[in-house]
């Protein structure tokens, strides 16, 4: 089975809900015009969704078939993208995350300051941290769902928040998808490329 | 308390309870329902203001809000408050103040899985 690179997005439920299925939705569907088999889904683990409350969205991305498609949660993730940089200090975003991981903060303050936060430090490679409310501009509250999305077709614009700078500054961290491939399927390109040239990068 | 109003009244031993039968919660605190990584925005008390009118303690949903000991002052439970933020809205003194979570360095509620 060839190696499927695997995305956890922690998101704050209710509020950021839609935005951190965007944002799972542009990876993948940036990774599959780069000619990639992909799958992007919500959570089931998570639920019921509450406001606040950490929730993970994931991605998967695979040079060759997903052979584990019906997993419903991924167990070892390669990469962590966090929404709200105050999950960092509630949950253990990098468990199970094997060595060489890479961890994409949505923050405004400096990567030392994220990185004090995280116990579990030493698996990380590379630690990306971008402002993406000061990208896009706005309260972040923009987004707010209460449609949930088992089954249902996208009614807004995938990619036109914060999803849209994320995944641009995603993009710095690994080769599967590019930030050009991800500018084409997001409604907010400014923001991708934004997000893409100002995050910044701290290897570890 | 109970033990005179036994005897008087000749309750068996093992019918015995405390007056009112109020009895206190054996456990007050659930370590695998830490709710405190909720919270984005905390409640930070001003204690010169704070005229301990009692107000947070009632109107908090997640009883994170009690008394010292001594009686003088607030004490806010950082692993269990969710961060709705109910008290700053009712306190009538003004001591209750929202800041943002990552600003402070304690009141880390880590956890394994969301809840």
């Amino acid at each position: 089975m060839a190696e499927v690179y695997e995305v956890t997005i922690w998101a704050r439920g209710v509020t950021q809900d839609m935005e951190g299925r965007h944002l799972s939705l542009l990876l993948a569907n940036g990774a599959d015009k780069g000619g990639k088999f992909v799958q992007a889904w919500d959570n089931y683990a998570d639920l019921p969704d509450r406001v606040g409350v950490p929730l993970r969205k994931y991605t998967r991305i695979s040079d060759e078939e997903i052979e584990m498609r019906y997993v419903y949660e991924n167990h070892k993730p390669n990469m962590s993208i966090v929404m709200d940089d105050s999950i960092v200090k509630g949950m253990d975003i990098l468990r199970g995350m094997p060595k060489g991981g890479v961890l994409v903060v949505n923050t405004k303050r400096d990567p030392e300051e994220i990185l004090k936060l995280i116990p579990n430090k030493d698996v990380l490679s590379k630690l990306i941290c971008v402002d993406a409310l000061g990208i896009v501009g706005g309260t972040g509250m923009e987004s707010l769902d209460f449609m949930g999305s088992e089954g249902g077709v996208e009614a807004l614009a995938v990619g036109a928040g914060i999803s849209a700078a994320l995944a641009g500054a995603a993009a710095k961290g690994t080769d599967r998808f590019t930030a050009e491939n991800v500018a084409a399927v997001a409604a907010n390109k400014a923001a991708v490329k934004e997000g893409n040239k100002t995050a910044v990068v701290k290897s570890l | 308390m109970s033990k005179p109003y036994c005897e008087k009244f000749r309750i068996p031993k093992h019918l015995e309870v405390p007056m009112g039968a109020v009895i206190p919660a054996p456990v007050k605190e659930q370590p695998a329902m830490k709710t405190g990584n909720w919270r984005t925005l905390r409640p930070v008390i001003d204690h010169e203001k704070c005229t301990l009118c009692l107000n947070c303690f009632v109107f908090c949903p997640d009883a994170c809000w009690h008394l010292d000991e001594k009686g003088e002052r607030m004490v806010w439970n950082p692993i269990y408050c969710k961060g709705c933020l109910i008290c700053v809205e009712e306190c009538p003194a003004d001591a209750l103040a929202a800041e943002d979570e990552m600003n402070f360095k304690g009141g880390v509620a880590r956890l394994d899985k969301p809840y």
